[in-house]
């Protein structure tokens, strides 16, 4: 509180060939409200960063925005710049459906289409190319695996995904998101509706897939955010208060704010 | 189940880059192009639409204006019958319809189990799908001359029917406490059906025996030789029979509806604070619902004013200024049903029928758009409520 | 202690509760006694009738089926009206009898009631049946004409010698004959198997005499194709405008202004539709295409007068808000997460709509459909005007090229129940036809209802458990 709100955010800054996102000055309003204000800061390649703070501070806006999932919404207007592997996402020649496929999203509230779970995986793989249904079966046995739900549904690739669990859903999700070979990975809040168990074979899947692709992690969790991100950015009211290496910002936080949030005093 | 610490058995990195090529570009465009084509596909196709529906009025307006030029008081001697008898069958029919429909609703939102609205809801609601002109084949050919020679038990039969509900009432207070719980006021919706035909049958074994006693002939024969009163066969009270049958669902939904919606802890707290269910009813339920209430009754008289087929089967189609309930009408629907098919285009009949379909366009339009209105504003208050 | 306070507020607060009760059930009672009545009267007409032979007072013999009382107007007397066909010889198929007039009654197992094609129906007996210069009687008699009427009337010889009740002979041939049956002598099963027989031909066969005979089969046929031909219409157009207006126009206030007058549409009155099809298809798009194709054919309208086509038209027009309100509230049920997980896949908005909005809509639109072919089957204003006969001497679909003739006027189910009920040469005797056609039509409007509500009961359930 006794910091000046316009002084410059510390934040933490990546070598060019390190990074993945590139956020230049980014603001996003829909209508007269503005979500995010000038945003600038940078995502690292391969690892996992976390956004945090609390609610309507514009983290998942800005998440959704990696996505350009604000074009559905007629109303939001925006200004600044975003790069994906220096690419600017919104320039008038760029294929949204392909940078949607670059970068793939996982929703709050696990959101499998009404198929069997087989053709929820394929759904991303059948908008583009006809492939020989031996290689999409192998991809799709990937992609289950790779989300950690192969052993669970093997046996049952067409029943109806809606009668899995919770838990399993979200994975089914992610399992579809996967397939189609993303490079970013952008997560709202996965765990938000999942019981502790499924929690924490998300968070196991979030730690092994770093591996092959960025990961960016909207979370309230705290707990959550501190046990599975490399890096964590704090937002509030549409502003970055500070960004750093997931350690420092929970340990060593440098703005008061960032401390009250963390500690979970009122800010 | 598999444990939470799930191990990579296979292999992630390897097989990702061997089973993947990176998508190639040109489909994209192509799909892009297939999108753009069909959005505006969708977008030329519900604008036309929406057009095609705008024409309905345009034509109508259109049509009537060459009677400006020529609009005499032969036209108005013309309409002002037809407008009356309009306004008299719908009055007729709301005048039925809506103590039924109303009471009707509040006890199937207000007192019946959900078990059981949940089944009465529908077949009354499946009321609306008969079609007019059974509804006008039956009230014209068979309930009619029946009510001609029965006029007395008819009318008997209208005020008793209300007495017989609360008869019911005071008997059931006064039984057995087991036959009170057999038969629960909940589900007297239902079991009050034999009581009524029985107590109906009554009325009309009972009625022409009384008649024959006090007036010495029937009643309509009666009230032509002492009052002088015209009885036609299918007149206003046949209509309004007719058309209240047919308005009933429409209100009753609506306004079921209405009261349902009121946020349940509103009634539970009247009745915490000591009310009864009725004054519940009076000081809350009604004042809440009653825009809903008034707009369901604003539909009944929209579909009231426009019902073709029941009001030309129902009365006798006579164009009279007469405010008797048993002498006919003649409507706007009717006379277009009747006249429009004969009436050259461009003569001065053909367009004071337009005239005619276009007033009751407006007129169902506007009090269409006023229900709509209120109702999406309750519905609005209703979230507030129930929300906080 | 609530129920004691309850019960000292009686009567005044309890009394209304009842009222209350007492409309439901009213409701409930009007509802099922209309029903009763069109099921009793209108499958009833088709059981083969007990024949009463009376014998009156002034000695004079008739046979009629009995049929309903009615107090005499002056005097507490009643009358029976009875049917008693044979129009040819006493000038009425109807008659009124005092009942004290009656001296005897009986149901004689020999009396017979055929349907002939000139004259409608004959009572009384049969005296023998003339065939190649055979004279058969008795069960030999019968036995042969059930065989002859199996086969087509023109293929049939043979002449029945027939008695009337009054005593006069009369020769009738056998390929004038529709049905006949000696009522009083069967059993149940075979009344059964005859009323059987009877709805089938209601169903199945055109009418006869001035509508007091024979089926509906040619309104079925027209009010089936003009409502299917509705429904090709009134879907995609249906269907595009309510994608439009809830996945593609900004939501903004001019959308909902849209909306509420889209919705209030179906609140406009049918007749009103009717004057748009008459004045707008049939004399303005007809006229033209009248004088533009046909010209050799006027002052005789072709595409200008009422047909098949503009009603069609006009009542895909009548429907199309219910088919856009029904699909508008499916969409609207679908939880954006689908639209937004299907996009961030990289689906295109085409791609969206057509794997996962419409697929997930699909229950939402059939009730929409269902609900508007079951308002179409069940409307007639608009159609009076707009195209309907009362005897279509051609069917609109023949083996006649183009074999769908869109100009043609045709029958339908609704009219016909009003023209022979209102327009009829001899009311009465359309009456129990009139009551199966009103059965049938009721029946089809509840069916289709009842799918749309299953539909949506469906729809509502699928949707409980995402």
């Amino acid at each position: 509180m006794n910091a000046p709100l316009n002084a410059a955010p510390p934040v933490v800054t990546f070598p060019a060939e390190q990074r993945c996102l590139n956020v230049e000055a980014f603001s996003l309003a829909y209508g007269h409200k503005p979500a995010l204000k000038a945003l600038t800061l940078e995502v690292p390649r391969h690892r996992v960063t976390a956004f945090i703070g609390p609610s309507g501070c514009g983290k998942s806006s800005l998440l959704r925005a990696f996505n350009r999932l604000h074009d559905l919404n007629e109303n939001a207007v925006h200004q600044g710049r975003i790069q994906l592997e220096g690419d600017d996402i919104h320039a008038p020649n760029l294929n949204v459906s392909e940078l949607r496929r670059r970068v793939g999203m996982v929703f709050q509230s696990p959101n499998p289409f009404p198929m069997s779970i087989y053709e929820n995986v394929a759904f991303g793989l059948r908008l583009e190319r006809r492939l020989p249904k031996r290689q999409r079966d192998d991809i799709i046995e990937w992609a289950l695996s790779a989300a950690a739900l192969w052993d669970e549904v093997k046996d049952q690739l067409h029943r109806s995904a809606w009668q899995l669990s919770g838990g399993q859903q979200q994975r089914l999700v992610i399992a579809r998101t996967l397939a189609v070979k993303p490079e970013v990975l952008l997560l709202d809040e996965p765990a938000s509706a999942l019981d502790p168990i499924s929690t924490l074979k998300i968070e196991e899947l979030i730690r092994n897939l770093k591996n092959e692709l960025t990961l960016i992690l909207v979370t309230h969790n705290m707990q959550q955010a501190a046990r599975v991100s490399d890096y964590t950015a704090f937002l509030h009211s549409g502003e970055l208060v500070e960004y750093g290496p997931t350690d420092q910002v929970f340990t060593n936080p440098q703005r008061p704010r960032t401390e009250n949030y963390i500690t979970g005093r009122v800010i | 189940m598999a444990d939470a610490s799930l191990a990579y058995r296979y292999p992630l990195a390897p097989f990702y880059d061997v089973v993947m090529t990176p998508p190639s570009p040109a489909p994209s465009s192509l799909r892009t192009l297939k999108d753009r084509i069909a959005t505006g596909l969708i977008t030329a196709a519900g604008i036309g639409v929406l057009l095609a529906i705008l024409a309905i009025g345009v034509f109508l307006v259109w049509e009537t204006l060459p009677l400006l030029t020529h609009f005499d008081t032969l036209s108005l001697e013309k309409l002002s019958p037809l407008a009356w008898g309009t306004l008299k069958a719908a009055i007729a029919a709301l005048v039925l319809a809506v103590p039924v429909a109303l009471g009707a609703a509040i006890f199937s939102a207000l007192f019946m189990t959900d078990r059981l609205r949940a089944r009465i809801k529908p077949s009354l609601e499946l009321m609306e799908a008969v079609p007019g002109v059974v509804i006008g084949f039956v009230a014209g050919l068979v309930l009619a001359p029946w009510v001609e020679r029965h006029l007395a038990s008819t009318l008997a039969l209208l005020l008793w029917l209300p007495l017989s509900a609360g008869l019911a009432g005071i008997l059931w207070h006064l039984a057995p406490k087991a036959l009170r719980r057999a038969l629960s006021l909940e589900s007297a919706g239902l079991w009050l059906l034999p009581w009524i035909a029985a107590t109906a049958a009554l009325v009309l074994w009972a009625a022409p025996i009384l008649e024959q006693q006090w007036l010495g002939s029937d009643l309509a024969t009666f009230l032509d030789r002492r009052f002088g009163i015209d009885y036609t066969t299918r007149n206003t009270l046949i209509v309004g029979l007719a058309m209240g049958f047919a308005i009933i669902p429409s209100v009753y939904s609506l306004a079921e509806d209405a009261l349902y919606d009121i946020p349940k802890p509103l009634m539970e707290g009247a009745q915490a604070l000591g009310a009864s269910r009725w004054q519940a009813l009076w000081k809350v339920a009604l004042p809440m619902a009653g825009p809903g209430i008034f707009s369901a009754v604003m539909i009944g008289a929209g579909r009231a004013v426009g019902e073709t087929m029941i009001v030309l089967m129902a009365s006798s189609n006579a164009a009279l200024m007469s405010a008797s309930p048993f002498e006919g009408l003649r409507s706007f629907s009717a006379a277009i049903a009747i006249e429009l098919p004969e009436a050259p285009p461009d003569s001065q009949t053909y367009h004071l029928l337009i005239l005619a379909a276009l007033v009751l366009f407006l007129f169902t339009f506007l009090v269409n758009t006023l229900a709509e209105v209120v109702r999406q504003r309750l519905r609005r208050r209703y979230q507030r409520l129930g929300g906080a | 202690m609530s129920r004691t306070s309850h019960r000292r507020r009686w009567p005044g607060d309890a009394l209304w509760a009842w009222l209350c009760a007492g409309c439901v059930a009213l409701s409930l009672f009007m509802l099922a006694t209309l029903l009763t009545l069109l099921t009793v009267k209108g499958l009833g007409h088709f059981w083969p009738a007990t024949l009463e032979e009376l014998t009156l007072r002034s000695g004079e013999q008739m046979i009629g089926q009995p049929l309903r009382e009615a107090p005499m107007p002056t005097g507490s007397a009643t009358e029976r009206l009875y049917f008693t066909g044979n129009r040819e010889l006493t000038g009425a198929d109807w008659r009124w009898v005092g009942v004290d007039e009656i001296v005897s009654a009986a149901t004689p197992a020999d009396v017979i009631r055929l349907e002939r094609s000139p004259w409608g129906d004959f009572i009384g007996r049969l005296i023998a049946l003339e065939l190649d210069g055979e004279r058969l009687t008795g069960d030999s008699a019968f036995d042969r004409i059930s065989q002859l009427l199996a086969l087509p009337p023109s293929e049939r010889s043979g002449e029945l010698v027939l008695l009337s009740p009054s005593g006069r002979g009369l020769v009738q041939p056998l390929s004038g004959v529709n049905t006949f049956v000696a009522p009083n002598a069967l059993s149940i099963g075979e009344k059964t198997a005859i009323w059987g027989q009877g709805v089938w031909r209601f169903l199945s066969e055109g009418p006869r005499a001035a509508n007091t005979g024979g089926g509906v089969w040619p309104a079925i046929f027209g009010t089936l194709l003009m409502v299917i031909l509705m429904s090709v219409i009134v879907t995609p157009f249906g269907v595009l405008a309510a994608v439009y207006l809830n996945e593609i126009a900004h939501q903004n206030r001019l959308t909902r202004l849209v909306r509420i007058g889209v919705r209030n549409l179906a609140g406009v009155p049918s007749i009103v539709y009717g004057v748009f099809g008459l004045g707008v298809f049939v004399y303005g798009v007809g006229g033209s295409l009248d004088q533009w194709f046909f010209d050799d054919a006027l002052p005789s309208p072709t595409f200008g007068t009422g047909g098949l086509l503009w009603a069609s038209l006009t009542l895909a027009l009548l429907t199309l808000p219910v088919v856009i309100v029904a699909t508008e509230e499916g969409l609207a049920r679908i939880p954006d997460a689908q639209r937004e997980g299907a996009v961030a896949l990289g689906a295109t908005r085409l791609e969206m709509l057509t794997r996962i909005v419409l697929p997930m809509a699909t229950p939402a639109m059939l009730t929409g459909v269902i609900l508007a072919v079951a308002r179409a089957a069940g409307e007639v204003a608009p159609l009076m005007l707009v195209g309907v006969a009362k005897l279509a001497p051609q069917m609109p679909l023949d083996a006649e090229f183009p074999y769908l003739h869109l100009e043609r006027k045709f029958m339908h189910l609704g009219y016909h129940l009003f023209d022979s009920a209102f327009h009829g040469d001899d009311v009465e005797a359309a009456i129990p036809l009139v009551y199966a056609t009103a059965l049938l039509l009721v029946l089809i409007v509840l069916v289709l209802n009842l799918t749309a509500i299953f539909l949506r009961h469906y729809l509502r359930r699928q949707r409980g458990e995402s």
